[in-house]
């Protein structure tokens, strides 16, 4: 999970506004019935649906193709080029374009099998070419999205297509998370290599894959409008003619546009706003867990951090449950560790995990003569609100905290390259541990936005990647969890959640009941979602 | 009349008109503003060059966002052409501005031109609209508290007009999509209709944002003009008029609100600027695809050709408008000759 996303002045002001705002609304609000999830009925065919984006979603300047879009977009590519694999409700990894991958016994090789018989939406053939060509791009592209700052290297082997159907990929060393990688990344999104020569630069405006929907039309980053592929390889689906993706300023204007009809469904990430729409009665709400929760990286290089005992006083001095239950409404969910609830390895308890001890943390603050820190964050609502609150809670401890809201990406990377920083509230994690930016991306001794400098971590890091037994990986990331406890590297507050909102006439997984956020981002199985007719 | 003959008249009939335009104090007065804008737009484009060229990180650095690792960002760098001084690619741009190309996207890769092509219409259908509203809204009820300045209606009007400039056009914004569209849907919450697909759905789809940003400017509008109404019916020449025995309505709106125009008309292309301002944020809420909207993911992704064209032709727009407002004096006003010593 990337760090906090920044938000402009009007994003904060529209906030403010939209928390007065609420009120407004829920005073004149219909009535009061808890909505859940909503799965059951007959899929009926036919349809529109406009689903709105915001914040990093609503930013695909870069284009769709999927080896250059970055990690945002992959809302919109799963829509266009379907899946390799996806994660189901229940968090397995499931086989989509895809039928199945073999790990060998040694992890250094991977075979995907291919579904057969799929054609990509200009008519050229889906097979194990067109994977293999597609695996090597997203190995040489600049995209973020690009599998290659995971994946070990290649062995000279590479990637082989034994048969139509079949990719081979060699890699030099032992992968354990090779498939966790893979889902997160560009190379679960197969573009049609054809299109890609035949259309140069306009392919990302007007990208072809294999999935369930072919674009019509799109103004970046503002509207996208996709139309049913009637040659997707389920047969009868999609059920949607229409699917547009309609770029909003935030939550309260989605919400709103919602209720009036003019969209019918979208993320909501606002505590309040997800409460409220819970007990709207004309929208269904499911709360999709995050992978990825909020971590106070402390910088073990400087002072003050570089005293064990102040980072001991910062735990001793932090409350997360009362956050979590005054200032989010109880709907986010505690963790003691770097994986959020969505995520494979949740350990929410730790073993001999420092918790909230107002007298110890004094003690300790005494002991060490006083404690200033300096705290900076993203400007995002969720990150001020918080820094707000540690402030205060560190005062009570006598910790003297100056708080930073950093305004913009570029800011909080000069933060972390700067290596001046003292402590940072940041999100940490990813569906896998092992993936791009998950643990070793806040904890490895050599990560840019890292403040732990451990080999010994960093070692058990490289060993539960590598690690092919999943049971065995579980064991090895809880000795993580418990080793970053131990040596009081960072506390851990919790997981924050999406509220996924639909209209009550929409169902489909990912709209109207839980799925994973692989990517940290909603993802909707489109090729499953369907509009009851009234 | 022969050939050769027509040919040397119409030739001659098109020098006078040229020597009658190249005597025209409006036309002369528009050459000379449009000869002093290009130095201005000029340095509008240099200070946001500068400005951007200041600002922490490049595009490089916030399209591969956080993840990115150095040599990733260093390569994308060269990709994009920044690793060339900022001097020289400022350099490179005006040069294409000067030709009329306004280059690429840094993002997209899509040509600004076509961008802007794209966007413009629907951001300067809103500043329309919303101008529209305001004025109609702003003319008819300062006349109104004008008409009995201390009666009912002024204390009203003024209450409310204050009210409104008071409310910050993005909490106006979702008060009226929770009002109108959400629990009277009368009108669209989001989205927009190009005029050409359908004229009614155009105009019902820009509604709302034209009320968000045009009701507090109507607010300000009539507070302003009502004082001007005021002031002017103490002037002689309204005394004069009703001495004539000319109604009070006629003396208000014929003579004082005639007068008070200038004033009016001055604010309004002031405020051009502001309104413009305002649409970058009303576009966001209501998902309008308007530049606005362009101009905020620019800057998130610090594209700077794209902001520099859309701060160009918003700079030009208001450049233009205040162009417009200064040959409007002299429309309403015969007096006013520009170029020439008034009588």
């Amino acid at each position: 999970m990337a760090p906090a996303q920044p938000g402009g002045w009007w994003t904060r002001r529209l906030a403010v506004a939209a928390a007065a705002l609420s009120l407004l609304v829920a005073a004149c609000g219909g009535g009061t019935t808890s909505t859940g999830t909503n799965q059951g009925g007959t899929p009926q065919r036919g349809g529109s649906l406009n689903y709105l984006v915001s914040g990093p979603l609503a930013n695909w300047d870069r284009g769709l193709d999927s080896a250059s879009g970055g990690a945002a977009p992959s809302i919109f590519e799963d829509a266009i080029y379907s899946q390799l694999f996806r994660l189901s409700p229940t968090g397995e990894i499931e086989p989509i374009l895809a039928t199945g991958y073999q790990l060998s016994a040694d992890g250094t090789t991977v075979t995907l099998s291919l579904r057969q018989g799929v054609k990509f939406q200009d008519g050229t053939p889906f097979d194990a070419s067109a994977v293999a060509w597609n695996i090597n791009r997203d190995l040489t592209t600049t995209c973020v999205c690009s599998p290659v700052t995971s994946w070990p290297k290649l062995s000279s082997e590479g990637i082989t297509t034994p048969d139509d159907h079949t990719v081979v990929l060699h890699f030099s060393r032992p992968y354990g998370a090779v498939i966790s990688v893979l889902i997160t990344s560009s190379v679960n999104h197969i573009v049609s290599p054809t299109a890609v020569q035949k259309l140069g630069d306009q392919f990302k405006l007007k990208p072809v894959g294999a999935g369930p929907f072919e674009v019509v039309s799109n103004l970046v980053s503002s509207q996208l409008v996709l139309q049913r592929y009637d040659g997707f390889f389920k047969k009868g689906q999609p059920y949607l003619d229409k699917l547009t993706f309609t770029t909003i300023g935030g939550d309260q204007p989605a919400y709103q546009a919602m209720l009036a009809g003019q969209a019918q469904a979208g993320g909501l990430t606002t505590p309040a706003l997800i409460q409220q729409a819970r007990q709207n009665p004309s929208l269904t709400v499911a709360l999709e867990q995050s992978t990825a929760p909020w971590v106070i990286q402390l910088n073990t290089a400087i002072p003050p951090f570089n005293n064990e005992l102040a980072r001991e006083a910062i735990y001793y001095a932090t409350d997360p449950d009362a956050m979590r239950v005054h200032l989010f409404n109880n709907l986010f969910t505690a963790t003691q560790s770097f994986t959020g609830p969505a995520g494979l390895f949740y350990t929410p308890k730790v073993p001999g995990y420092r918790t909230y001890n107002l007298a110890k943390a004094k003690q300790l603050v005494s002991q060490l003569g006083g404690l200033t820190v300096d705290l900076f964050a993203g400007n995002d609502t969720i990150s001020t609100t918080l820094l707000q609150a540690l402030q205060t809670q560190w005062s009570q401890a006598g910790i003297q905290t100056t708080i930073r809201a950093d305004p913009d990406l570029t800011r909080i990377i000069q933060e972390f390259t700067g290596k001046k920083w003292q402590a940072g509230l940041q999100l940490v994690g990813a569906y896998d541990p092992a993936v791009g930016a998950g643990l070793p991306f806040r904890f490895l001794s050599t990560a840019i936005y890292s403040g732990v400098h451990d080999t010994t971590l960093d070692q058990m890091m490289d060993t539960a990647a590598s690690s092919t037994d999943k049971s065995k990986r579980a064991q090895q990331y809880a000795d993580i969890a418990k080793y970053i406890s131990d040596h009081a590297y960072s506390p851990f507050l919790f997981g924050a959640v999406t509220g996924a909102t639909a209209l009550k006439s929409v169902h489909g997984p990912g709209l109207t009941s839980s799925v994973p956020l692989a990517g940290g981002f909603p993802a909707p199985y489109w090729d499953e979602a369907w509009i009851a007719k009234a | 009349m022969t050939a050769t003959a027509s040919v040397a008249v119409s030739a001659d009939r098109l020098t006078r008109r040229v020597a009658w335009l190249a005597t025209s104090p409006s036309l002369r007065l528009a050459a000379r503003r449009l000869l002093i804008a290009v130095p201005v737009l000029w340095g509008v484009s240099a200070l946001t060059f500068v400005v951007m060229s200041v600002l922490p990180g490049n595009a490089a650095q916030q399209l591969l966002g956080a993840q990115a690792t150095p040599a990733q960002v260093h390569q994308l760098e060269l990709q994009l052409g920044l690793d060339k001084p900022a001097w020289l690619r400022y350099g490179d741009w005006l040069g294409g501005v000067v030709t009329g190309n306004l280059g690429k996207s840094i993002a997209s890769g899509q040509s600004v031109t076509a961008i802007i092509g794209l966007r413009l219409p629907v951001t300067l259908e809103l500043v329309v609209y919303a101008l529209v509203v305001s004025l109609a809204l702003a003319v008819p009820v300062a006349l109104l508290a004008a008409h009995r300045p201390g009666g009912l209606a002024d204390r009203l009007s003024m209450g409310i007009s204050m009210a409104g400039l008071s409310v910050a056009n993005y909490v106006l914004a979702l008060v009226l999509v929770i009002v109108l569209a959400v629990y009277l849907p009368v009108f669209p919450a989001i989205g927009f209709v190009p005029l050409g697909e359908d004229v009614g759905a155009n105009l019902r789809s820009l509604t709302l944002p034209a009320l968000a940003i045009g009701l507090p400017l109507a607010g300000f509008y009539t507070r302003l003009l009502r004082a001007d109404i005021a002031d002017q019916m103490q002037e002689d020449y309204v005394v004069t008029a009703r001495a004539k025995g000319v109604g009070p309505w006629q003396v208000l709106v014929r003579h004082a609100l005639r007068n008070s125009l200038f004033g009016l008309l001055t604010i309004v292309g002031v405020n051009l600027g502001t309104l413009i301002g305002a649409t970058v944020i009303i576009e966001q809420i209501f998902a309008l695809p308007g530049i606005g909207q362009a101009f905020i993911q620019a800057i998130n992704n610090r594209d700077v050709p794209l902001i520099e064209a859309i701060v160009l032709v918003l700079a030009s727009a208001v450049v233009l408008a205040n162009l417009l407002t200064d040959i409007l004096y002299a429309v309403l006003d015969p007096r006013i000759r520009y170029g020439q010593r008034p009588d």
